[in-house]
């Protein structure tokens, strides 16, 4: 055992947390909340050429063929910096569902694509209910002569407007299982987008599809047999945005220290203080504790185990204590950091963003404990001791 | 990067947990434990326990091969310290845990050749000697004064809160050789045998139940033999060798024991009325503690790996014991108010709750709040010396 990162992994680390700085002032970064994009394209571009973009691929597709815990350290320094990119539509989302279903033909087509940063792709999942179960999928996939077509609406769709095609989970059948992807290209008839006003920085979407055709080689892996690729999905998912929320809290402590030492009242550093150096001691005590359970989580997804528990536990974790340590960091910084142009509020923002994707605490929460009685060796984890009997 | 353990670590672990498993059967538990005892086990057994642990090559496994140690890395070490929570292990403390590292750190080469062999052996007990009726988080406030005659120091003072002292065969004792200094200057430490004249021993009755000390040294004669480091240098002792114990302090087998045993208790449904952990109410919590005991256990094993890397980390290892100690007390907070009625009886009554245990530790834990560098006090020491807040 050796939890401490090596050599790569901290020139890695290092590596992205100084592109990310200086890749975008944050005037820059708020400017971009309001655009069709969300991202910078240049940005993304350079992140492409550092291997980023392809970095979970192997390399016959372009890629990087680094493993989940590596590209956990780079989303964690793009959230350190609220560097906005599509490197959770396109590759954590799109890019590895197609490296697990796609077909030959499919992950030719994009992956290479994707890598070079000449291809943004998505996936369409929740819908209205915002729900992340596959009874509440609505939308219907149906068999047409030569194809399929697809109707349904789909919501909290990540850069859908940048997007060249989106891989849509709809209903095949009746049964809750019964669930196909298809990847539609953006520019078929029949669809339409329009961006939600969110929080937070990722350009996030509403996608109605009416009467959408698509040729039959469009599936993705098995029709009717989606589901399990996408519960892959959103556990990558939930892992990568607790990897986010920790490079979100690293920022706020680091915002908050510098400010705790330079801010003079009653003649002293406000850092001099018991009561601020508690906060920032709690600060970063619950940061610490977010960033080993989600080493742990990104570390975990390379696992034959899969990692269900630790992402649940890390997810459910930093979901809590992120949020909580930027409100903290506002409650320190007092006035100065309510006013837009202190780049503090951009971290509070992404904070309750990321919380909420892809599972927020309470969905986690009801993983672990429904997990608890269903399956209760894998709610425990491993290596651990028979349980005590002997008081009964 | 490595999360898991490797072969041999688990090979090593489950070795340990048989042993432990083998020494400390229900039988052994019924015959051995005594609540007036701060470490729940009575003293006889306790020392013979330790002679167990020297014998098995267990005490000395992380001391360097020139001190008559295994070498083995820290990760071992943090395995054999959380098992041994786990298991509710007697002596687990500070003379195998701290007192042998701050000997081979500071200690003269005829002092580590006394001691050492013996120690590694688990044949010598200790107790150490830092707070006094006036110098508790404030350690730099030792009033205890050696007075220097010949070949001897000649001490006289107050040592308290003094846990152990009663079966301590020596004590590590910070005494201030300097009478005009003040503060960090001017002391010293001493390693005093306790059965020198002068030496004598007070209890006192805690609320969890068991006895604690302070030790009086009146006119104390100890060879300068015993002095350890330089004259008037105790102050780096005492800082260098402070993070040996709480390295220790942060191990995670004694939350994981605690939640396991709630969980088993969840589990169980002798009176027809449902599992407490169909509640989803319950289970709720059961899950929040499972993720603060997660959050422990991987930062301990994280303090463990930079240990292992040869890194000092400081600030680090306060913040694990705070993470620790505050998940064992979220712990007993939280079980005790879910057992109901049954919660406040005690150990002895046959209608008590997990044999009465989560009451008798929701007292005795109540220490892990205030002692070793207590919880405010170690939010201090992270803001300042972690984090560079200004004092």
């Amino acid at each position: 055992m050796d939890i401490t990162l090596d050599d790569d992994q901290t020139l890695l680390h290092e590596t992205a947390v100084s592109f990310a700085q200086s890749a975008l002032t944050p005037n820059r970064i708020r400017e971009l909340e309001t655009t069709a994009d969300g991202f910078d394209p240049g940005v993304w571009r350079e992140m492409a050429q550092m291997g980023w973009a392809g970095a979970p691929f192997p390399e016959a597709y372009g890629g990087a063929g680094i493993g989940p815990f590596e590209l956990g350290l780079v989303v964690e320094a793009l959230g350190q910096s609220a560097l906005p990119s599509p490197l959770f539509s396109t590759v954590i989302e799109a890019g590895l569902l197609l490296l697990d279903a796609g077909s030959d033909a499919q992950k030719s087509e994009w992956l290479p694509r994707i890598a070079a940063g000449d291809a943004i792709v998505t996936t369409a999942i929740s819908e209205t209910g915002g729900g992340l179960a596959p009874q509440e999928i609505c939308a219907r996939i149906a068999p047409t002569g030569n194809g399929f077509r697809i109707d349904g609406a789909k919501l909290f769709v990540r850069d859908a407007g940048a997007a060249e095609a989106i891989i849509c989970l709809a209903r095949a059948g009746d049964n809750p299982h019964d669930l196909s992807l298809a990847l539609v290209r953006t520019d078929a008839p029949g669809i339409t987008r329009r961006r939600l006003q969110a929080a937070g920085g990722e350009a996030l979407w509403e996608v109605r599809f009416e009467n959408v055709s698509i040729d039959a080689d469009a599936i993705v892996g098995q029709p009717g047999l989606g589901w399990p690729h996408v519960a892959r999905l959103l556990l990558r998912g939930a892992a990568f945005k607790a990897a986010e929320l920790v490079g979100i809290g690293k920022a706020s402590l680091a915002l908050t220290l510098d400010y705790a030492k330079t801010r003079i009242q009653f003649d002293k550093p406000i850092g001099s203080f018991q009561g601020v150096q508690h906060h920032c001691a709690e600060m970063f005590r619950d940061l610490e504790v977010s960033r080993l359970l989600t080493w742990q989580a990104t570390g975990s997804l390379g696992d034959r185990l899969a990692g269900a528990r630790e992402v649940a536990i890390a997810k459910l974790k930093c979901g809590r204590a992120i949020p909580a340590l930027t409100r903290t960091a506002h409650q320190i910084h007092g006035a100065i950091a309510y006013y837009r142009d202190y780049p503090l509020e951009l971290f509070y923002h992404r904070a309750i963003a990321a919380q909420a994707a892809y599972g927020d605490a309470a969905y986690h929460r009801r993983v672990l404990a429904s997990m608890l009685t269903t399956d209760l060796p894998q709610f425990r984890g491993q290596g651990r001791h028979e349980l005590p009997v002997h008081y009964f | 990067m490595e999360l898991h353990l490797n072969a041999d670590e688990i090979a090593f672990r489950d070795e340990l947990r048989a042993f432990l498993k083998r020494e400390l059967t229900p039988e052994v538990f019924a015959a051995n434990r005594d609540h007036s005892e701060q470490g729940m086990w009575s003293e006889t057994f306790t020392k013979a326990f330790r002679r167990k642990l020297g014998a098995a090559g267990y005490i000395g496994m992380g001391w360097p091969a020139e001190y008559g140690g295994g070498g083995r890395s820290r990760i071992y070490q943090a395995i054999f310290w959380d098992e041994m929570e786990y298991h509710r292990a007697p002596g687990l403390d500070r003379t195998v845990t701290y007192v042998p590292n701050a000997v081979m750190a500071f200690g003269s080469e005829s002092q580590k050749a006394a001691l050492l062999p013996a120690m590694s052996r688990g044949e010598l007990s200790w107790f150490v000697g830092y707070s006094e009726p006036d110098a508790g988080s404030d350690l730099a406030n030792v009033k205890t004064k050696a007075v220097e005659d010949g070949d001897h120091f000649v001490i006289t003072g107050q040592k308290a809160f003094s846990s152990d002292a009663h079966m301590a065969d020596y004590g590590w004792v910070a005494v201030r050789t300097d009478p005009a200094s003040s503060r960090h200057k001017g002391l010293t430490m001493f390693i005093v045998d306790m059965k020198l004249p002068g030496v004598s021993i007070s209890r006192h009755d805690t609320l969890a139940g068991w006895t604690h000390h302070s030790v009086n040294f009146d006119n104390v004669r100890v060879p300068r033999s015993m002095m350890v480091g330089e004259k008037d240098q105790g102050w780096k002792v005492i800082m260098g060798a402070i993070d040996f114990e709480r390295a220790a302090l942060a191990s995670p087998g004694l939350v994981d024991y605690q939640f396991d045993r709630l969980l088993a208790w969840s589990l169980r449904d002798p009176h027809g009325n449902g599992r407490p952990a169909d509640d989803p109410l319950v289970r709720a919590d059961l899950v929040d503690l499972a993720v603060e005991a997660e959050g422990a256990r991987v930062m301990n094993y994280w303090l463990a790996s930079l240990h292992a890397r040869g890194l000092m980390p400081q600030h680090e290892t306060s913040l694990t014991v705070l993470v620790k100690r505050e998940t064992s007390r979220l712990m007993d907070s939280v079980a005790m108010t879910m057992l109901g009625l049954h919660a406040p009886l005690r150990a002895g009554e046959p209608h008590a709750a997990l044999a009465g245990e989560v009451e008798l530790e929701y007292r005795d834990h109540l220490y892990f709040q205030f002692a070793a560098g207590g919880f405010d006090i170690t939010r201090n020491v992270i803001a300042t010396r972690g984090l560079g807040l200004p004092r």
